[in-house]
């Protein structure tokens, strides 16, 4: 389960460092694992991934020098809910904007340009029924916040009732996407939920400073 | 201080216990001077299972071309060795209902389970040689260790499927398990089933699915258990590539005589089209 002594691992980027990564055996590389509310950018050749329910990645890079990498967020449920394209700044769009600001704006402060950028989306998926579908929430925002910024989806894997595994390798663009059985259902919940309570707890202030 | 797999599976003997009218059947087939009609007559005294057995002999599931209106008839149509599966089969998810768990909901897990049996009683009638009911009834019990530990181990439990979840190599449940508990869910269910005396066909299917080569009397019944497991896991998610989950045992295939080139797609869309109706006769009110 180690990787070869040849392969050690490469370097992150300077920020990045708590994220957790391991070799994967799978992928012949080394992999770094988000969880929900983190983001990862690397100008390496390995991987990063993640599981989703109701939660969006997008998936960003650079496609000629290949630097990029993955976010993992959803909205917190906001006060006046639905009002969000509307209202604009609302305490959700803000937490969103963060989230794929903060994933852009690390790829172009480590020399990817703007007009390269290539973006996947994946998740936003309806695991519970009959709750009201954060997952198309999710979904509406990403894809509305992508346009707004002139930039195109060139593949995506949204919606639908399965949670999902997602491997990003942004050197190459290559995704892996893997629906995961029912069984991981209420693990992903939960994981998400306390995600979710952690935001809502402490609300985005401030500007983000946009390139 | 781990828990030992003995203390784990009597612990909870007494917590699930067999269908009556699956014991009682037990004991008359056992019985030598029992008759047709003495099987008819314990039938008859469990209303709730006589209504389930004459909507699953008048369904498609059976695909009589006669009506079968009563239980003499049923039992004779349908034999006297598969009215004991049926028997387990339409009432196995009520005895768990004892056994609840905040992990996985029941409708999930019997959902696979149902995915599991059908596919294995579709790849038995393919490859003929072995009897198609009773393997269906041992690939919707395949599983039943899982609600042991979800129950009894619920912090372990969750740690398996978190490693899972946290693994990019795709690391499947029963291995996490082992890593976490030294033992995993075929090792709790076949326990359990041998404390229930249950048929050996049973035990063993229900021992080795994950083991295909450990099989010693029933090597092709648990390997059609093996292969439908596997995918029941891709009907599940409505995939048809073999790539999206775990790698069938090569032995399975050899000792079924089965090639995947043969069942995949074929059987995946047979199972679809009949899930939800078997669904209703076996676990609908």
């Amino acid at each position: 389960m180690s990787p070869p002594p040849a392969y050690r691992m490469p370097l992150p980027i300077p920020g990045f460092e708590h994220i957790r990564r391991a070799w994967s055996d799978t992928y012949e590389t080394y992999s770094a694992r988000l969880n929900p509310g983190e983001y990862y950018v690397t100008k390496n050749d390995e991987c990063v991934y993640t599981t989703l329910g109701s939660c969006i990645s997008a998936c960003i890079r650079d496609k000629v020098s290949g630097i990029g990498g993955m976010n993992h967020f959803m909205l917190p449920a906001s006060s006046g809910d639905g009002s969000w394209k509307a209202a604009g700044l609302s305490s959700a769009t803000r937490y969103g904007n963060f989230a794929m600001e903060h994933l852009i704006n690390e790829i172009l402060k480590n020399g990817g340009q703007r007009q390269n950028l290539e973006v996947k989306l994946f998740g936003g998926g309806r695991i519970i029924a009959n709750m009201t579908d954060v997952g198309m929430r999710n979904i509406a925002f990403a894809r509305d916040y992508i346009q707004t910024e002139g930039l195109r989806v060139t593949s995506e894997d949204v919606g639908d009732i399965f949670p999902r595994m997602v491997v990003y390798f942004p050197a190459s663009g290559r995704v892996r996407v893997k629906r995961l059985r029912s069984l991981h259902n209420n693990t992903i919940v939960e994981q998400e939920t306390q995600y979710l309570h952690s935001i809502e707890e402490k609300p985005v202030s401030g500007d983000i400073e946009l390139f | 201080m781990q828990t030992s797999l003995d203390e784990l599976t009597k612990d909870v003997s007494g917590l699930v216990t067999l269908p009556d009218v699956f014991v009682r059947i037990n004991r008359l087939l056992e019985d030598p001077d029992s008759n047709i009609s003495d099987l008819a007559k314990t039938v008859s005294q469990d209303p709730s299972f006589t209504v389930r057995l004459l909507r699953i002999a008048n369904s498609a599931f059976y695909g009589l071309s006669s009506t079968v209106d009563t239980v003499n008839k049923a039992v004779s149509i349908i034999g006297t060795g598969q009215i004991r599966n049926l028997a387990l089969a339409t009432s196995v998810a009520h005895s768990f209902a004892g056994l609840p768990n905040t992990l996985v909901s029941m409708e999930h897990f019997w959902r696979h389970s149902l995915y599991c049996a059908l596919l294995a009683r579709l790849l038995a009638q393919r490859t003929g040689g072995c009897d198609a009911d009773a393997v269906f009834t041992a690939a919707l019990l395949h599983d039943i260790g899982e609600l042991v530990i979800f129950n009894r181990l619920p912090e372990q439990a969750k740690e398996a499927l978190l490693m899972v979840l946290d693994s990019a190599d795709e690391l499947p449940v029963h291995i996490a398990e082992q890593q976490v508990m030294g033992f995993d869910h075929s090792h709790v269910g076949a326990k359990l089933a041998q404390q229930w005396q249950l048929p050996p066909m049973l035990c063993e299917c229900i021992a080795h699915h994950h083991d295909v080569g450990a099989a010693r009397h029933f090597p092709r019944e648990v390997a059609l258990v093996h292969i439908a497991n596997i995918l029941a896991l891709m009907a599940e998610v409505h995939t048809t590539d073999l790539a999206d989950v775990p790698a069938i045992d090569p032995h399975a295939w050899t000792v079924s005589g089965l090639t995947a080139e043969t069942v995949v797609p074929a059987t995946l869309e047979e199972v679809q089209q009949e899930i939800d109706d078997v669904e209703h006769l076996f676990f609908g009110g």
